[in-house]
């Protein structure tokens, strides 16, 4: 195993180390939601609404239930009478959500009714045995349209089919207009995508009579899980007990899960059995509502001659599709860097969320953040065109400079650190920028298309949910904790305990580096293991890029704790004070005669056998907690919307070359090399594999995936035939090239990064497309650019009147 | 995605896949590599009563020259087919098209009867049988009949393959000249997606260059694959110029009946088709040239 030191001077943080979790991946030994097997566990199977928009009349079952095997047919109007309604992201109550639909269905695919059975086959069998009468109802796919006064509601009791709308101005943005020397405006459209884990949503619940407990199993990566679970059954939060312990099979953010998970733990407390759901892949893509952003952005920037912007203005338009959960609040995190990397002193954002007979939307990496770059990136590289100038002088000029941080920009957030001007140039170095232009130029005069592009974006990390009280002034959120317990057995060995579920973000690799490091002990022997919900300490799980810098800095300040309470075991033994004694590799020596010591051994014995030889005032055995805020949390937003979102920033830029067929439209994208700067790396192959894995899942945004939707309504990509995720034949090979600014909030100078990757890359792509099509004169603002997309363009441009892009 | 309840036998040879097929007709699929049946029946669009699986039958797996044309055994794995250097020789175009097909895993698994009696209109090997005029041998209890390409495939997933019959062989011409070029070539979105549109062609060259023969393959733009005959027919005699097979791909409209759908529109596949037959024709000349000069593509 190759253990290259660390660059940064650590012990074992930034080393290259074999991470903890994959060993027990690659050889199968993984543990999912879908491995528990109950003894009587039964199975569910969803009858799917095929309409939009329609009224139940009824519900016939009887031929379903006769069906050997089946065990409970279940309805909306029964379980919504039992179970309180899912939590909603924004203040909009009336917006009700339940598992299953319980008079009107508001999206095709849509849960009406669930049936249980021994096996999962006959469950489907019975599905097929349920008649539903439905009276079709007017629907909504266009959301402008939904949003104009007089649509056809979405929900009528709330009144509007707007969620959450808000003009925020930050800075003197009309004067700007006013008096910049150029002005520009154009639409960009982020197509709905999502993120597609190889494991569907998995639920699992048993209710335990003895104890009055309901444990769950669930393949999940969400905040307040356990909470809204037991608010949702009216039970107390002591009564569930979240298993998080076992692994996810990848989420990127869409393992939410409330609704699976809700009617599992009904029915499993109803029929007095385990329930298992397990999505398939047609359900999981119609109705498993995870589908990601689908918006409308109407850009405007006001700028000089010079390139030196002086304004925005962003009007983004997103449509959450049937019902909210955390949905709409995907429109403010990018209030976070709402400027990107630049030094835009004037703003203007204007969100709308509104609701459509679609699937709903979820979260999905980045949270809003990558579209919003894709928007700004775009309008980057119009503005220099427009002046005619090099898009990577235009960056350079209005990229914020190392000297400038922290740097606070017009919304309120301050960025932590970062050095722009120096990743730029060490990607386009790697990437032999000179020479891609060169081979560009090349291409061009033999008639291909060909173009690069260059995108330069943030990932906001270490997420504090502050857009939480910003998009809802009902909620008063202001912490978004987390928690480490470490703990030294009799033994000496090292146990690491956090409180969420893993998806892939490798917290055991995360929390043993760390805590290795701090107590100077060999993380390859340090356990690190996940506690159910009823043993864990708080925990916002690993979502907002947030567990480098908020698992990481609790773990060190658990591992601290222990250091220090063996600091004061030893000197107390040696009759020194504290000021005397030295602690190295877990050993306490005088400092002045080391060879006076307490080995690790002697100090975990007396911590956990021999209280005559402990310090006063220190309790016994040996284990510590840490519970950490977000560093710059607990303000709430000012009048005017202005809020320290994130703590940390990461940077990206990434460097495409791509070529397009112009007789087909094909774009092959044909080098890729990615900068990136997250400050100080904890694990580098995890972040590499996590940046790897985004810019699969970026090209993928750019160029392929849709969930289309007809004008019936239909979701026409609901199966991998049509939904494209590229392959390993799609994706071109990435290099990446690190350097670290630390971060001066985290115990190491760490920042977020489990969005890197997606973040910029669809910008950049689109950049690169767009420089390719330059010459024809023609450009594109939408994802996916598909092959038909780009084709259409071409064409049409060919058959204008030969002319420069007259902008 | 759980397949509806079905019965299951497994045949030791043609004659017994026949007869089980005779006793249950309609109401039974016979499984072979299972790539498309299996998908489809999981999600309960194909629910045969019984499913009998061929996969062990020797003798569907033969692969012999006779004469002029190779005979293929319906029960072939396409990625054993695909290395087959003898037959990819003969009949370049199979190993050409199979390079388009799915995945290796997928072609570990998927057989060259099972895509043809498949006979999805975007599918390559429907493709090249058409083109070629290959013939399907269909057996049933106690008879065997012969099925030309152009009668073969009727409609998407239809062939003329009788609920009772087995497709036992696929006799693929082998053109002996001594200047045969050939090239396959599609558009698909991912590599291994079924093709937007398809395109393949193999023409004959003489000592001058000229075409004395050729055949046009159009795959995804109609409900089955097409034959291009009369565009074919207009390049004997030519030099194969890229003018001149610019010209004649210009009507291949003709022989189209495109449907849209939310990767591609029906205007976009007679362009492509159009695009693709140029390409195939330009490069199965310029693979005829390379074969008058010794070279192998």
């Amino acid at each position: 195993m190759a253990e290259k030191t660390s660059p940064y001077g650590f012990r074992y943080i930034g080393a290259k180390r074999r991470t903890k979790e994959d060993p027990r991946f690659v050889t199968g030994r993984g543990r999912y939601a879908a491995d528990i097997q109950l003894p009587g566990m039964l199975h569910v199977a969803i009858v799917a609404s095929p309409y939009p928009s329609a009224r139940i009349r009824s519900i016939e079952s009887a031929e379903a239930l006769a069906l050997p095997g089946v065990r409970y047919v279940l309805a909306g109007a029964e379980l919504c009478a039992a179970v309180d309604a899912l939590y909603v992201g924004v203040d909009a109550p009336k917006v009700k959500r339940y598992p299953l639909a319980d008079g009107l269905v508001r999206y095709a695919g849509e849960w009406v009714v669930a049936v249980v059975a021994e096996t999962r086959a006959i469950a489907e069998d019975a599905v097929e045995l349920i008649e539903v009468d439905y009276e079709p109802l007017p629907h909504l796919v266009d959301p402008e349209e939904a949003a104009k006064p007089g649509a056809v509601l979405v929900h009528p009791e709330h009144g509007t089919n707007v969620l959450y709308h808000r003009k925020f101005v930050w800075g003197a943005v009309d004067e700007a207009f006013e008096k910049a020397d150029h002005r520009l405006a154009f639409r960009a459209r982020w197509g709905r995508s999502a993120t597609v884990p190889i494991e569907t949503f998995v639920a699992v619940a048993q209710w335990d009579a003895g104890n009055e407990i309901l444990d769950i199993w669930a393949s999940i990566q969400m905040p307040k899980f356990p909470d809204q679970l037991a608010r949702a059954l009216r039970l107390t939060g002591n009564s569930v007990r979240v298993h998080f312990d076992v692994d996810v099979g990848g989420s990127y953010g869409v393992k939410r899960g409330m609704k699976h998970t809700l009617l599992v733990s009904y029915l499993a407390m109803k029929l007095r059995a385990p329930v298992r759901f397990l999505e398939d892949r047609l359900e999981n893509m119609r109705g498993g509502d995870m589908h990601g952003p689908d918006r409308i952005f109407d850009m405007q920037v006001a700028f000089d001659h010079d390139g030196i912007i002086r304004a925005w203005k962003i009007k983004a338009l997103d449509d959450v599709g049937a019902y909210a959960g955390r949905s709409p609040l995907q429109l403010g995190k990018p209030v976070s860097a709402i400027c990107g990397p630049y030094r835009i002193p004037a703003v203007e954002y204007e969100p709308t969320s509104v609701m459509t007979h679609k699937t709903p939307q979820e979260a999905v990496r980045g949270f809003g953040q990558s579209p919003t770059n894709f928007a700004m990136e775009c309008t980057i590289d119009r503005v220099a065109r427009h002046l005619g100038m090099d898009r990577l002088e235009l960056r350079r000029k209005n990229l914020i400079r190392k000297e400038e941080f922290p740097y606070r920009i017009p919304s309120g957030t301050t960025y932590d650190s970062g050095d722009y001007h120096t990743v730029l140039d060490k990607a386009l170095k790697a990437a032999d920028y000179e020479g891609l232009v060169r081979r560009r130029d090349e291409a061009r005069r033999a008639g291909r298309l060909a173009g690069i592009g260059v995108s330069t974006c943030l990932e906001p990390s270490g997420g504090n949910s502050s857009f939480e009280p910003l998009f809802n002034p009902k909620n008063e959120t202001t912490t978004w904790m987390d928690s480490c317990l470490v703990r030294v057995d009799l033994n000496g060995a090292v146990t690491g305990v956090f409180g969420t579920s893993s998806s892939g973000q490798g917290h055991q690799t995360l929390v043993s580096t760390v805590v290795g490091e701090v107590l100077e002990r060999d993380p390859s022997g340090i356990r690190v293991i996940a506690a159910d919900s009823l043993n864990a300490l708080p925990s916002n799980s690993p979502v907002g890029s947030r567990m480098a810098i908020m698992l990481g800095g609790a773990a060190a300040g658990a591992a601290r704790k222990i250091r220090d309470t063996l600091l004061k075991i030893g000197a107390h033994n040696l009759g020194l004070p504290l000021s005397g004694v030295t602690y190295r590799d877990g050993d306490v020596f005088d400092t002045l005669h080391p060879e006076k010591r307490m080995t690790w051994d002697q100090l975990v014995e007396v911590a956990h056998r021999k209280f005559h030889k402990m310090p006063p005032d220190i309790e016994p055995g040996l284990q510590a907690k840490f519970v950490w805020e977000v560093p710059t949390g607990g303000t709430l937003p000012t009048e005017d919307g202005q809020v320290q979102m994130y703590p940390c920033y990461s940077f990206e830029t990434h460097v495409v070359y791509v070529e397009i067929d112009p007789d087909t439209g094909k774009p092959v994208l044909q080098r890729y090399v990615v900068g990136h700067d997250c400050g100080v790396m904890i694990n580098p192959d995890i972040v590499h594999g996590m940046t790897y894995g985004g810019v699969a899942h970026g090209v993928g945004a750019a160029l392929y995936e849709k969930f289309a939707f007809s004008e019936e309504g239909q979701l026409l990509s609901g199966t991998f035939m049509d939904y494209l995720i590229p392959s390993a034949l799609e994706v071109p090979e990435i290099s990446i090239v690190d350097h670290c600014t630390p971060s001066p909030l985290t115990t190491f100078g760490q920042k977020g990064s489990g969005e890197a990757g997606y973040l910029g890359g669809p910008a950049a792509i689109a950049c690169a497309i767009n420089d390719a099509l330059d010459p024809i004169g023609t450009a594109i603002a939408e994802t996916p650019m598909s092959h038909l997309a780009l084709w259409s363009l071409i064409r049409a441009a060919r058959a204008k009147p030969k002319m420069k892009d007259a902008a | 995605m759980k397949a509806a309840i079905f019965e299951y036998a497994r045949a030791e040879s043609i004659a017994q896949a026949c007869s089980l097929l005779a006793e249950h007709g309609a109401d039974a699929k016979l499984l072979a590599g299972g790539q498309s049946l299996v998908p489809m029946m999981a999600m309960r669009l194909a629910r045969p009563a019984w499913l009998i699986n061929v996969n062990e039958i020797a003798e569907l797996k033969s692969s012999r020259r006779d004469g002029a044309v190779w005979v293929t055994g319906a029960g072939l794995r396409q990625v054993d087919v695909e290395r087959d250097g003898e037959l990819a020789r003969a009949v370049p175009l199979i190993r050409q098209g199979l390079y388009w097909v799915g995945h290796i895993q997928t072609k570990n698994r998927g057989t060259v009867g099972g895509s043809l009696v498949h006979a999805d209109p975007s599918a390559e090997l429907p493709l090249v049988a058409q083109a070629l005029g290959a013939s399907f041998v269909l057996r049933r209890n106690g008879s065997e009949r012969t099925v030309a390409a152009a009668d073969f495939f009727q409609a998407p997933m239809v062939t003329a393959t009788e609920p009772d019959e087995c497709l036992a062989e696929v006799r693929w011409p082998v053109w002996q000249g001594e200047r045969v070029g050939s090239a396959f070539d599609e558009l698909s979105i991912r590599h291994g997606d079924y093709a937007i549109v398809a395109a393949c062609a193999q023409v004959e060259v003489d000592s001058a260059g000229r075409c004395v023969r050729a055949v046009l393959g159009i795959g995804g733009a109609a409900s089955v694959p097409v034959s291009a005959e009369a565009i074919a027919r207009s390049l004997h005699g030519t030099q194969l110029d890229d003018t001149t097979i610019e010209a004649a791909v210009e009507s291949i409209g003709q022989y189209l009946d495109p449907g849209s759908d939310v990767h591609a529109t029906a205007e976009y596949r007679v362009h492509l088709a159009r695009v693709l037959a140029a390409r195939v024709l330009r490069r199965a000349r310029d693979h005829a040239a390379g074969m008058a000069r010794g070279t192998r593509a």
